[in-house]
């Protein structure tokens, strides 16, 4: 761990939404903004007539756009489309749109696996869809864990220890503690993945699911502050700055 | 789609009319700029300006590749820029609009055709390999005067890169990582950047550095790329309503006055990134822990 990771909201002016994303230890700055609901022109017919179509963007930092970013954009939009309520008035028929730039980062080379980045991306695309208030049905956090060959599991692994590991693992967990999302990648067995749940369990809410004795140990210490903690900071935080005049004036 | 709401006719007639007055809308004069800030990340070449509210990203990268088989002595330059709806929700991602197409040409040729970058000097072994630089433009606030901006910004981020050393030894190319040896910085043979005005009132009116709502009721514009020594480069009049020829005389010495204060700015952002890099560089190697 190299410290927290940093982000903020709405740093830009024109998008519905927007966040900015950084992570410490991969160092991957992600730029994510969100327009919704949109109309989504010459697309009518694929329009879902009750609901609303998420669309993604992933925007790479020094090359054009490949295989590799498709493939990320449709994990993206298989998980935040399940999230999205798009359902709730004024969304039917309508787009939202989540565009994510890598402004910064030691990148991910082409062809190489965009599982590392992944975490990072979900967390800007969620931020940003929190900036600009689309309804959406629980919140979540993703991390990212490499398995090295002596069954180590190391968390946030940079691009080389990612090459390097015999299994790399993302999962995302919801606010309740479901899982959300896994995507994994080399060889590994059941008890290899339940090690590495029981991991990022503790990384993204800080709990260790109860053990048999029913007590349910707290672990913050050894993984530094959870996840959720940081994402609903930034979001308090945002929300302490944006309304100071009316919190000042109580 | 890919067009901005349009403005109202009260909006138009509101700005037409404090123009005529010599007001603008942000009480600019009319050859002012909107504050420029030029800052800098992490990496070599990756800049971000902002020009009032238009805000943007340029990273340089740069590719071991085989040359040409026309052009054995030249390393390919490409400036890649793509409108997202991070800019701006009219733009719909992944379709080019008229707006894209127009700004990267215009760069394309102030930048590119002008020489900026001695491509030459990107050789490493004739016909075999050259190194291959690439400015990716990444606009995430658009308000006006994306030419200017980008412009800016990608000569910026060529003058702040440092590509990695390569050696050829015994026929065959070795590339030092930037941990190995010094990075050497691209070879800039002049430094253009463009100015464009807006015209109003069949050129009567002349204003410089447009934001969006500006731009919109605007006439034509006229687009003038030069150096600091005074040499046009660039001098387009795409569209719009005719403009007297005199207008491109008197403001080619406003935009050759405008491309020194910028490339001030420009000098003294990178200078003092520069000092910031190397303290930190040397505090870096001074450290205890480090092998010896």
């Amino acid at each position: 761990m190299v410290g927290p990771a940093t982000a903020s909201l709405s740093p830009l002016t024109r998008s519905d939404g927007s966040s900015s994303y950084k992570c410490p230890a991969t160092g991957f700055n992600i730029l994510g903004s969100v327009n919704a609901p949109v109309e989504l022109p010459a697309r009518r017919d694929a329009l879902k007539p009750e609901e609303a179509t998420v669309e993604v963007l992933v925007k790479p930092g020094t090359y054009p756009a490949g295989v590799g970013e498709r493939y990320v954009e449709g994990i993206l939009k298989g998980m935040l489309g399940k999230l999205v309520l798009g359902r709730e008035k004024g969304y039917p028929r309508r787009g939202v749109v989540i565009t994510l730039a890598v402004v910064g980062s030691e990148d991910v080379g082409r062809g190489d696996s965009y599982l590392t980045m992944l975490p990072a991306l979900l967390h800007a695309s969620h931020l940003a869809l929190l900036s600009a208030a689309v309804p959406l049905s629980m919140t979540f956090t993703a991390t990212v864990l490499a398995v090295t060959s002596s069954g180590d599991i190391i968390r946030d692994p940079s691009v080389k220890d990612a090459t390097a590991a015999t299994s790399l693992h993302v999962l995302a967990i919801s606010s309740k503690g479901h899982l959300l999302l896994n995507e994994s990648q080399g060889a590994f067995d059941f008890d290899t993945w339940e090690r590495v749940h029981q991991r990022a369990l503790t990384i993204c809410r800080g709990v260790q699911p109860s053990g048999s004795d029913g007590n349910i140990a707290m672990v913050e210490d050894m993984e530094g502050r959870p996840l959720e903690g940081f994402i609903r900071e930034t979001v308090e935080d945002k929300v302490y700055h944006d309304y100071a005049w009316k919190i000042d004036a109580a | 789609m890919n067009k901005e709401a349009p403005l109202s006719i009260a909006e138009r007639d509101f700005i037409l009319n404090a123009l005529r007055e010599g007001v603008r809308l942000d009480g600019r004069q009319p050859d002012e700029l909107r504050p420029l800030n030029v800052s800098f990340g992490d990496e070599y070449g990756h800049v971000k300006v902002q020009l009032g509210k238009t805000s943007l990203i340029v990273r340089i990268s740069s590719e071991v590749t085989k040359p040409r088989d026309d052009r054995p002595f030249d390393g390919p330059f490409t400036i890649a820029m793509e409108l997202t709806s991070m800019g701006s929700p009219a733009w719909s991602d992944g379709r080019q609009g008229d707006l894209e197409q127009y700004v990267t040409h215009v760069l394309d040729r102030v930048i590119r055709h002008s020489n900026a970058l001695d491509t030459e000097s990107l050789c490493i072994l004739k016909g075999v390999s050259c190194w291959s630089i690439r400015a990716d433009v990444h606009v995430i606030d658009y308000d006006g005067n994306l030419i200017d901006a980008a412009c800016i910004a990608i000569m910026t981020g060529l003058q702040h890169f440092r590509r990695p050393d390569a050696v050829v030894k015994d026929g065959q190319v070795v590339v030092y990582g930037l941990d190995e040896r010094e990075p050497v910085p691209l070879n800039i043979t002049h430094k253009p950047l463009s100015i464009t005005f807006q015209t109003f009132d069949e050129g009567k009116l002349v204003i410089l550095d447009a934001n969006r709502k500006e731009e919109q009721a605007s006439e034509g514009d006229v687009v003038i790329g030069i150096n600091n020594a005074g040499d046009v480069c660039f001098l387009s009049k795409f569209s719009g309503a005719p403009v007297d020829a005199i207008v491109f005389v008197s403001k080619s010495s406003v935009a050759l006055e405008k491309v020194k204060e910028i490339n001030g700015i420009i000098d003294k952002a990178l200078q003092s990134d520069l000092a910031k890099r190397t303290e930190k560089g040397l505090a870096e190697e001074s450290k205890a822990e480090n092998d010896r």
